[in-house]
């Protein structure tokens, strides 16, 4: 069956449960999911369908496997960057962008149940409405789905909440490439979800496999996912963040580690000026300029936290081991941000919500950015600093127009290492063969590219033969026709590993 | 006696956790020396272990195991040593120590136990009432002249064979020391083997006979208490002598009388002794040297005991005066080994295995003589002929630069005489 | 017993080549200890035709590879503490994973550590206090296999402060059913050991859901675990001698506390709220025979101590706090703040001789020598419900048990302690863990049968009320009756295992 003609039948499946307005042919619409920001390019988006409930997705995912028509799922908004939603061939878009219900905030175990399509700019305000407050990743876009956000284990700003790297996200709902639906942990049942007692927040199982993990980090390719638990935590009735500078990123990963594993702070990363100044500029590109010049060329944000109890018992403790720890290592925490400019308020308002100006804080100094981001240990982190500098280097590019974000995961166990690379129009061919020659030397040196988007793929799986082996049969158990999200990771044909 | 039935309980009870093998967790102290049964730590199967051997008694029991190839040599690997028994003792009602031996026992009245070397060991007791063949009358023959000894005493010093006739060494310090603190003693000249090596290897009927002889002597001779530096004497006079019949003897070892007399004032340590030494706890002086009290009784739902047993769960072993003396000792520096006391790691020397596992002996003292290296310390001491054997043994094949020493030979040396 | 399978002699052969003639056995004696029947799941077991064992992983691979070519079926083994037995049908091989068991790595910085099967608990917990450090350390004692509480069951009662076991893995290496060798996470192209996930969707789902697979999907050969900061001494200042151990820890950052309350709900919430404040090392309702099992020496001390009602007077609606602190004034805080929640919910202290017991023995706050101490009642012991959710489902699970538990306990069949439940918060009360635990007369006739009556029945209440309290064990007959009551786990589940295990030889299970 030709392509065009596979989803025209797709299309006539789907008309039957699918509200006009949810299925969209639009030329011009269908475009702007041909490409993002990345270097990633593919096929074209042949038709766009908005699912609004669980059953929806069902009859899409069952009409797309009768049709082989790939479906690649998208519940973020605009802009995207990693390459993870361009289709690889012709596809059908699934966009969650309409199943947004915040389904539950419970105030007791604290949790909260969500659909794909609610953003961050949705719930940071209802949480905390509520006395509630989301642990997010450094300045997400307000239209990022917390959904896919979790799937993909981002990073997290309080790494004392992170038992593993899936954390926060606890039980799913999903439907798998064979259009069943299953839930996972303890959602999974007994019994429907009307009748299940359970709060849904213990995310192992059910029985001897962790299903939520095959869903995670697979870019939609092992299921679609119609609802989520994640946690929430208490809003603290006290904070103070502290700003603790260095020329070099060494003792400040020397402190983190030692303030992590005591548990000391709430808030927890590093930023080099670059990203600082991006961040915190009021005016581009004069003021963004002059922040880049005044800021330490790393800063370590750390908060501490009181919460209903005896808050200021707890942060005056905090504080103590704050500046007892910064003292063994000749470092100073300081309520002001040196070489900020009185702007310590605007980081504190900053991180307590997603970024909600245009463009978005990457794109502030040039068209694109181009993220390299890898997790490590914190005590590989100088030395893969060394490496992207050593890099940027060989290829020209300013080390210091690079912005670099260090932000310890899992209680400080290990640690993600982010790049930024900011890329005019002009030099997206010289920033190319930076990226990805970068990107293999990191891999080389032992750097984990956990989330393998794009280019990095073929990197990463060509040097694990049997776990990519391993990846297809789960692939193959859970899409045995291979429409979710084909092309992607190992599951593509030719593809290394 | 008790017999092999008496243990179904325990068997039906264990859980297979595993406590038999290694040291109890209060006492951990890291990745190496965390092992205490011999056999298992050598060949690691299941069934080398207290698990292991009474799951075997099981299955003879009822009939499910045949005396294969093997089964025999595998029951007499074991040292019961009893490191078994008192780790699972410290979390259970079982008795894993007494199925073993009550196993061995089994296997000698099935006719298909002892190993040649026990049988040989039995016949030369019969004949000559010591383990090693050697003529009777030539066992007070380690007693030299200027020691005094008192005919009427109601002490005896009992010195068992190993010392008689292989470490006389250790008998004459003894009784150097017991002259020193005016000890008033006889040495019963007829004394017989005290029965360790036949009870040991499951020929009880035999140690029995030894038991009745030399209770028999001490009555004779008027004897309340038994003074030993043996501690396979020790703990056979403590631990089997009361299945046969109560005793009418107290017994003591030489570390608990020369403890005493320090107290006492009527011995003084003087003489300096620059050496760091770390002390080895003998199987039968330490965890398996609580006396033995005979319980009959039904056990009852959830194991209740009726009526309530005296359980030996080696709480009450000989551990502190050994170490109290050797620290009055001046000069001398006492270092522990991470299994120590209650959970200290056998020689190789017990149970019968020297005489039919030579090798196996050796590797066991082998693997504790290298625990006792990584103390730093610079010598081993220990309370025991047969462990004296078995160090001794593997520091001549080893060609180590360790020293042994038994205890009654350092303080004779403290006390200058 | 039935008679004895053995294995063909050309495999027998091929075996010992892999491993040398000492380290594979298949004597009747040797396998004696492989089949005995254990007091605590009842059933006899069936005997292994043969043990062998590897002393590397590449020896792990070259063993499976032979049981897929024969059709021989294993199962590995290290500890032989299961619940579920070791040999699930007639006929199998174990494979011992007793000679694996060195310490790969401690990194102090990085705060993990890299181990092989056979490192037992008494000396990793040991090795890693030395640095100042800790594990998440299932309550299974002193001698069982780190991995395998890692792979299997992974509760203890100090996850207020940490997680569950599972939470804890980290990169690890896995010889699959077919004799691949995958090393799974960051380990996967050589990152090192620290992160499970990854590259892409999480392989690490494969190897530990809820349970683990108790051997069915390949044989994992060495792991990583994180390790957390402790707060305790390095070296145990242990007391005594077996078995009136005294391990007292610094009493100016350590302290336990145990409040009773009037009734179950108040104990639930003032467990949430210490939650939310973030505060205690362990928080948990335990389970009050346990408790009086674990602090006397004897079968018959312990019927002394249940027959004076005294636990049953103070205990079953009580909440055990252990604080533990890098300072005074920190533990001074934390007292203040857990005192605030105790009063808020009517909380006031048990008789002291109780909590004096913890204060003198914080062996149970480490879990080193947990579980074999209350096994001393025969043996006779078993676990029920096992699972998780929120602290509030929990003691909703817990508010039904009498109305299956009573007829067991009317008829003598187990213990009258209708009460001995725990709930354990973890994440600082984001979940929490419910057991069921009951002690079962092994002197009577039928005793064989009770563990699986009262776990059925308990899941029969879970399953009329919504309650998610257990899923169905990896039997086949259960998980297919009762799989599409849970989200058809069971389809996925087999799929996987036909898909991984083809031959279907690593540990089939009982059928």
């Amino acid at each position: 069956m030709r392509a065009a003609e596979a989803v025209l039948r797709f299309r006539e499946g789907v008309a039957r449960f699918l509200k006009a307005d949810s299925i969209v042919d639009d030329a011009r619409t269908l475009e702007s999911y041909n490409r993002d920001i990345s270097f990633v390019k593919g096929g074209r988006a042949r038709l766009l369908v908005y699912p609004q409930n669980r059953e929806d997705v069902r009859g899409i995912v069952r009409a797309a496997s009768k049709n082989k028509v790939p479906l690649v799922p998208v519940s973020s908004g605009p802009p995207h960057y990693r390459g993870d939603t361009v289709p690889s061939a012709d596809a059908v878009i699934v966009d969650f962008s309409r199943m947004k219900r915040i389904i539950r905030i419970d105030p007791v175990s604290r949790y909260a149940v969500l659909e794909p399509g609610v953003t961050y700019g949705q719930l940071v305000p209802e949480l905390r409405r509520q006395g509630f407050k989301l642990v997010m990743p450094l300045l997400p876009r307000a239209n990022k789905s917390v959904v896919t956000s979790r799937l993909e284990r981002e990073p997290g700003l309080i790494p004392k909440y992170q038992y593993d790297y899936l954390d926060p996200l606890l039980t799913l709902e999903v439907v798998y490439g064979t259009g069943d639906d299953f839930r996972t942990g303890s959602a999974s049942g007994p019994g429907t979800p009307e009748t299940l007692k359970a709060d849904g927040v213990n995310p192992w199982g059910p029985g001897v496999l962790d299903f939520f993990r095959f869903v995670s980090g697979a870019q939609g390719t092992m299921g679609l996912v119609t609802r989520a638990a994640t946690k929430v935590e208490v809003l603290p009735s006290l904070e103070e963040l502290f700003f603790i500078t260095s020329g070099d990123v060494r003792p400040l990963v020397e402190a983190m580690n030692r303030l992590l594993r005591k548990r000391v702070v709430d808030e927890c990363l590093a930023l080099n000026g670059a990203n600082l100044a991006a961040i915190l500029a009021e005016s581009l590109p004069q003021d963004f300029a002059e922040l880049k010049k005044d800021l330490p060329p790393w800063t370590l944000l750390v908060g501490l936290a009181g919460y209903q109890r005896r808050p200021e018992e707890r942060i005056a403790i905090m504080e103590r081991y704050l500046r007892e720890i910064c003292g063994e290592l000749g470092l100073k925490a300081r309520p002001s941000l040196p070489g900020g400019g009185g702007r310590e308020k605007k980081v504190t308002e900053l991180l307590s919500g997603p970024w909600r100006s245009e463009p978005y804080w990457k794109l502030r100094q040039k068209d694109a950015c181009h993220d390299i981001f890898f997790l490590t240990t914190l005590s590989k982190v100088p030395e893969f600093v060394g490496v992207m500098r050593g890099a940027a280097e060989r290829h020209g590019y300013p080390f210091e127009d690079i912005g670099g974000y260090l932000q310890p995961m899992v209680q400080g166990r290990g640690c993600h290492v982010e790049f930024s690379i900011p890329c005019g129009k002009d030099e997206t061919a010289r920033v190319k063969d930076f990226f990805i020659e970068a990107s293999e030397t990191l891999i080389n040196e032992g750097a984990f590219f956990s989330r393998p988007y794009g280019p990095w793929a073929d990197m990463v799986y060509g040097r694990d033969g049997e776990g990519a082996a391993a990846l297809k049969k789960l692939k193959a158990i859970f899409d045995p026709d291979n429409i979710l999200n084909p092309g992607r990771l190992c599951f593509r044909e030719g593809g290394r590993g | 006696m008790d017999k092999l039935t008496d243990y179904r309980y325990t068997m039906k009870s264990c859980n297979s956790c595993g406590q038999c093998r290694f040291i109890l967790g209060p006492m951990m102290k890291g990745w190496e020396y965390a092992e205490i049964c011999p056999i298992h730590l050598r060949y690691r199967w299941d069934a080398c272990s207290g698990q292991g051997l009474i799951n075997i008694a099981q299955e003879l029991l009822d009939g499910e195991l045949d005396y294969e190839d093997g089964l025999i040599e595998h029951i007499y690997t074991c040292t019961t040593c009893g490191a078994c028994d008192i780790n699972c003792k410290s979390v259970r009602d079982m008795e894993v120590m007494d199925t073993i031996l009550a196993l061995r026992a089994r296997c000698v009245e099935d006719g298909r136990g002892p190993l040649p070397p026990h049988q040989e060991q039995a016949r030369y007791i019969e004949a000559h009432h010591n383990i090693f063949g050697e003529p009777h009358e030539e066992r007070s023959d380690w007693l030299q002249e200027g020691i005094k000894l008192s005919e009427k005493a109601d002490v005896a010093y009992f010195a068992g064979c190993a010392t008689a006739y292989k470490h006389p060494d250790i008998a004459r310090n003894t009784v150097r020391i017991l002259n020193a603190g005016g000890l008033d003693f006889q040495v019963l000249h007829d004394e017989y083997c005290c029965g360790a090596p036949l009870w040991r290897t499951g020929q009880v009927e035999a140690a029995r006979k030894l038991a009745e002889h030399n209770t028999e002597v001490f009555r004779e001779n008027g004897i309340r208490t038994v003074v030993t530096a043996c501690a396979e004497c020790y703990g056979t006079f403590r631990g089997f002598y009361p299945r046969i019949a109560p005793p009418d003897f107290e017994v003591v070892h030489i570390s608990e009388v020369v403890q005493r007399m320090l107290r006492a004032d009527r011995l003084k340590l003087k003489g300096k002794l620059d050496i760091k030494v770390t002390y080895h706890d003998p199987c039968l002086l330490g965890r398996l040297s609580e006396p033995y009290v005979p319980w009959h009784g039904e056990i009852k739902s959830f194991g209740y005991h009726e009526p309530p047993k005296t359980w030996r769960r080696g709480t009450h072993g000989v551990y502190e005066s050994p170490r109290e003396v050797l620290k009055a000792i001046p000069g001398l520096e006492l270092v522990e080994m991470t299994r120590h006391a209650e959970n200290a790691f056998c020689c190789g020397g017990g149970g019968g295995v020297p005489a039919a596992f030579p090798d196996f002996a050796l590797w066991t003292a082998a693997e504790r003589l290298d625990e006792a290296k990584s103390t730093g310390a610079n010598a081993v001491v220990s309370a025991c002929p047969w462990c004296e054997s078995a160090f001794q043994n593997a520091i001549d094949a080893d060609k180590s630069t360790l020293q042994y020493h038994d205890f009654t030979g350092l303080v004779v040396r403290a006390l200058e005489l | 017993m039935e008679k004895v399978m053995s294995l063909p002699k050309e495999v027998y052969q091929a075996l010992l080549k892999v491993v040398g003639p000492e380290n594979i056995a298949d004597r009747p004696h040797i396998l004696a200890a492989l089949r005995h029947t254990n007091p605590q799941s009842g059933r006899q077991p069936p005997s292994p035709a043969a043990v062998i064992m590897p002393g590397s992983v590449e020896e792990v691979r070259e063993i499976v590879r032979i049981c897929n070519r024969h059709g021989v079926r294993y199962n590995a083994v290290v500890s032989m503490f299961g619940m579920g037995g070791v040999v699930s049908q007639p006929g199998m091989l174990v494979i011992s994973l007793r000679r694996m068991n060195r310490i790969i790595e401690i990194n102090e910085f990085d705060r993990y550590a890299v181990i092989e099967p056979a490192v037992r608990q008494v000396q990793l917990k040991a090795e890693v206090f030395k640095r100042g450090l800790t594990y998440p350390t299932a309550s299974a004692g002193p001698s069982c296999s780190v991995l395998a509480n890692f792979l299997t069951s992974g509760d203890h009662h100090t996850q207020q402060s940490s997680s569950r076991c599972s939470r804890y893995l980290l990169g690890y290496e896995w010889v699959t059913p077919t004799g691949e060798i995958v090393r799974v996470g960051s380990l996967a192209h050589g990152a090192g050991w620290f992160c499970p996930d990854g590259p892409g969707p999480s392989l690490r789902g494969l190897v530990r859901g809820y349970g683990g697979w108790g051997g069915g999907l390949g044989i994992v050969t060495r792991i990583a675990i994180g390790l957390d900061d402790w707060k305790g001494p390095r070296v145990l200042t242990t007391q005594g001698h077996s078995p009136d151990y005294k391990i007292p820890f610094p009493p100016d950052c350590h302290r336990v506390f145990i409040f009773k309350f009037p009734t179950l709900e108040k104990v639930r919430d003032a467990m949430t709220e210490m939650g939310k404040a973030e505060i205690g090392q362990a928080v948990l309702k335990f389970f009050y025979a346990t408790e009086a099992v674990l602090f006397t020496v004897s079968a018959n001390d312990f019927r002394d101590l249940w027959n004076s009602g005294l636990y049953q007077r103070e205990l079953p609606r009580a909440l055990w706090v252990y604080l533990a602190a890098w300072t005074p004034e920190e533990l001074a805080y934390e007292e203040r703040v857990m005192r605030d929640i105790v009063e808020e919910f009517g909380g006031e202290p048990v008789d002291a001789s109780i909590t004096r017991k913890y204060e003198e023995n914080m062996d149970f706050f480490i879990l080193v020598s947990f579980l074999q101490r209350v096994l001393k009642l025969g043996g006779g012991w078993s676990p029920t419900k096992l699972g998780a959710d929120s602290i509030h489902h929990m003691f909703e699970v817990a508010a039904a048990i009498p109305e299956f538990f009573y007829d067991f306990i009317e008829k003598g069949r187990i213990l009258d302690a209708p009460h001995n439940f725990q709930v354990i918060p973890m994440e600082y009360g984001h979940a929490a863990h419910i057991e069921l635990l009951f002690f079962f007369d092994n002197q009577r006739p039928d005793w064989q049968q009770i563990p699986a009556e009262v776990m059925q029945k308990s899941m029969e209440s879970d399953i009329r009320h919504g309650f998610h309290a257990a899923t169905p064990p990896r039997v086949k007959a259960v998980m297919e009756r009762l799989g599409p009551l849970y989200s058809n786990f069971q389809v996925w589940t087999n799929k996987i295992k036909e898909t991984f295990d083809p031959n279907n030889v690593s540990n089939p299970g009982p059928g």
